[in-house]
Formats: structure tokens, sequence, C-alpha cells
């Protein structure tokens, strides 16, 4: 006997299968000595069991006595849903949380930008910065240059070598820092 | 639309990178707005070009304190844009052009040329303030500037 005739046989006995069933587990029972030993036993402890089966009286009506052990667990799940759950946050937080989490954004792309301008700042701070490149392009043409501090001037002043072999800068300038 | 971009968490961040990117490129690559003035200094006190006029008193003020000539005269004023990693041509006379080129740095490359003519080149950091000159000599003691700044506004 397999497990679905098992099955079948102890729903035959509480009466639980359709028309149709029913009679296939009878026939079952007449062809095979072993479901009729099954039956037999089962008749047997449910004979025990209705015999001495501990009834409990209760106080209450039937409805009344399972209503309050429903009441209770869910007392229970209820506090302990409580206990597990975090503390709620003030109400005041709760209202501002919608202006604070925009806030937040912006104040790391204010950090960010920030943080890109030093970046900038510091690369224009390069010891190499003010290092000037000047370059004749013309042969005849010699070139001084030089900074004046006091008037934030660069000057890069132009001869012609053929004229001014001798080119006297002191000639031209009354404040000069020659680079 | 940008509601939607606001609500989901995407949407945030690229709206993030985008503000962060809106803040930090104009920053390092910019167009530069400058001035070159071709001026004509002299100790004379008039041009002998008549459609000359003196630069203002603070411009001539501050050129005495540097050079030796006593009057300055306003030849041509330019004012042109310079793209960023571009160039631009400045030409203040027929004999006179400054190439002006916008370069890494950020810095300016310089061209002098005259008469067609390339005469010098300078490459340097140009700060707010500042003052770029080009000068040399001219005839009857007098003397040519060629002056570039960077102005404010945009």
């Amino acid at each position: 006997m397999n497990e679905d005739q098992l099955l079948q046989l102890q729903a035959w006995m509480d009466g639980e299968l359709p028309a149709e069933e029913a009679r296939r587990v009878e026939a079952l029972l007449r062809t095979s000595p072993e479901a009729e030993a099954l039956v037999s036993e089962l008749r047997v402890t449910k004979g025990f069991l209705a015999g001495n089966e501990p009834e409990a009286k209760v106080p209450e009506t039937r409805d009344f006595y399972w209503s309050k052990i429903r009441g209770e667990i869910e007392r229970s799940a209820a506090a302990e849903s409580a206990a597990s759950a975090p503390a709620p946050a003030p109400a005041w937080l709760l209202s501002w949380r919608r202006f604070l989490a925009p806030l937040s954004g912006l104040a790391m792309v204010a950090f960010l930008s920030v943080l890109s301008l030093n970046l900038y700042h510091r690369a224009e701070q390069d010891p190499m910065q003010h290092l000037v490149e000047v370059e004749n392009l013309d042969e005849t043409i010699g070139s001084i240059s030089y900074k004046s501090q006091s008037e934030n001037m660069f000057v890069v002043y132009l001869y012609n070598k053929d004229q001014n072999p001798d080119m006297d800068e002191d000639e031209l300038f009354d404040d000069q820092v020659l680079q | 639309m940008i509601r939607r971009l606001c609500s989901c968490r995407a949407g945030r961040l690229f709206l993030a990178a985008l503000l962060f990117l809106a803040s930090v490129l104009p920053s390092q690559a910019a167009e530069l707005k400058l001035e070159a003035k071709l001026i004509w200094a002299t100790n004379d006190d008039k041009s002998p070009n008549l459609e000359h006029k003196p630069v203002d008193a603070a411009t001539a003020e501050k050129l005495r304190k540097v050079f030796k000539w006593k009057n300055y005269f306003i030849v041509n004023r330019i004012v042109k844009t310079v793209p960023s990693r571009g160039a631009n041509s400045f030409e203040l006379s027929k004999q006179c052009t400054v190439e002006i080129r916008e370069l890494e740095g950020p810095k300016v490359e310089v061209k002098l040329i005259g008469k067609g003519k390339e005469v010098h080149k300078t490459t340097k950091t140009l700060t707010k303030g500042e003052w770029f000159t080009y000068a040399g000599d001219d005839k009857n003691e007098s003397a040519w500037f060629v002056i570039i700044t960077e102005l404010d506004e945009k």
C-alpha cells in the first residue's frame, strides 16, 4: 500500500470521501488483507480514544473562552512588536525630514564644489606659474622684459639691435624688476 | 519630469553630478574678455596726429610711474573675446597686430606682429588687474605701447 491509499483509508474511516472514491476504497478492502487489517486497527484506536478522551469543563461559554485566548495572543504579539520596533522619531524631525533630505544633497554638492575650487586654486599657486616664456621671432629685434611690482605691470620692451647695440634699461624705466 | 527625477535616488545623484560639473567646469576653462590698447608716448605736449586723444589721468599716472615719457596718447582700443583654448587677433593699426591665444594653465600666448611679420612671442599667466605691455622706441624720442588687460565683465 502506498501513502495515498493509507490517507484514503483514514479519510474513509472518518466519512470524508465522496461516494465514488469511497466505493474504490471499499473494493480495495475486499481484495487487500493489509488494508483490512489497517482499518481494523484504526477502528480499535478510534474506539479507545472515543471512550477515554478527557473532557475539560470551562466555566465560560465556548465562544467566550476562545475569544479570551485570541485576545491574549493579540496582546502579547503587540507587546513583542512594540519592544522590537525602534523608538519613533520625534514629530518635529519627521516634519522636517522632507526639507532635510534635499538640504543634505545640496550640502554635498557645495562641499564638492568648494573642494574642486580649492584644487583649482592650488593649481594656480603652482610655483612655476609665474615663469614667463619670451621668444624673439625676428633676429634684428632684441627685448628686455621686467615686472613692475608696484604698478602690477609686466613689460616686454623691444629694440632694434642695429640701432641700439648698447641698450641701457636704466634709461627707459623708473621702477623695474628684471626677469 | 523634474519631479520624477527628484523622487528617485538615481535622479538625485544625476542632478547632484550636474550641479557639480556646472560649478567646476566654468572655472577651469573659460573664455577671456581682453582689452588691447595702442598708446603713443612723447615728451611733447601735443600729438602730431590730432585724432590721438590723451589717455585718462589714471592711465597716464600709472605709465609715468614706470616709463620716462611725460605724455601718452591713445591711438586705438579694441575689446575682444578670446575663446577657451582658442585665439583671436587684435589689429590695432595697419602696422601693429597682436594675436592672443588662451592656453592651459591658464596662460596666454601673446604674439606681436609688425607690418605683417611676427616679431615677438610671450607666454605667461595673465592675472586680473595686471597689465601686459609690449613697448618700443619710435622716432623723435617717442615710444609706442601695446597694453593688454583682462576685463572683469564677460
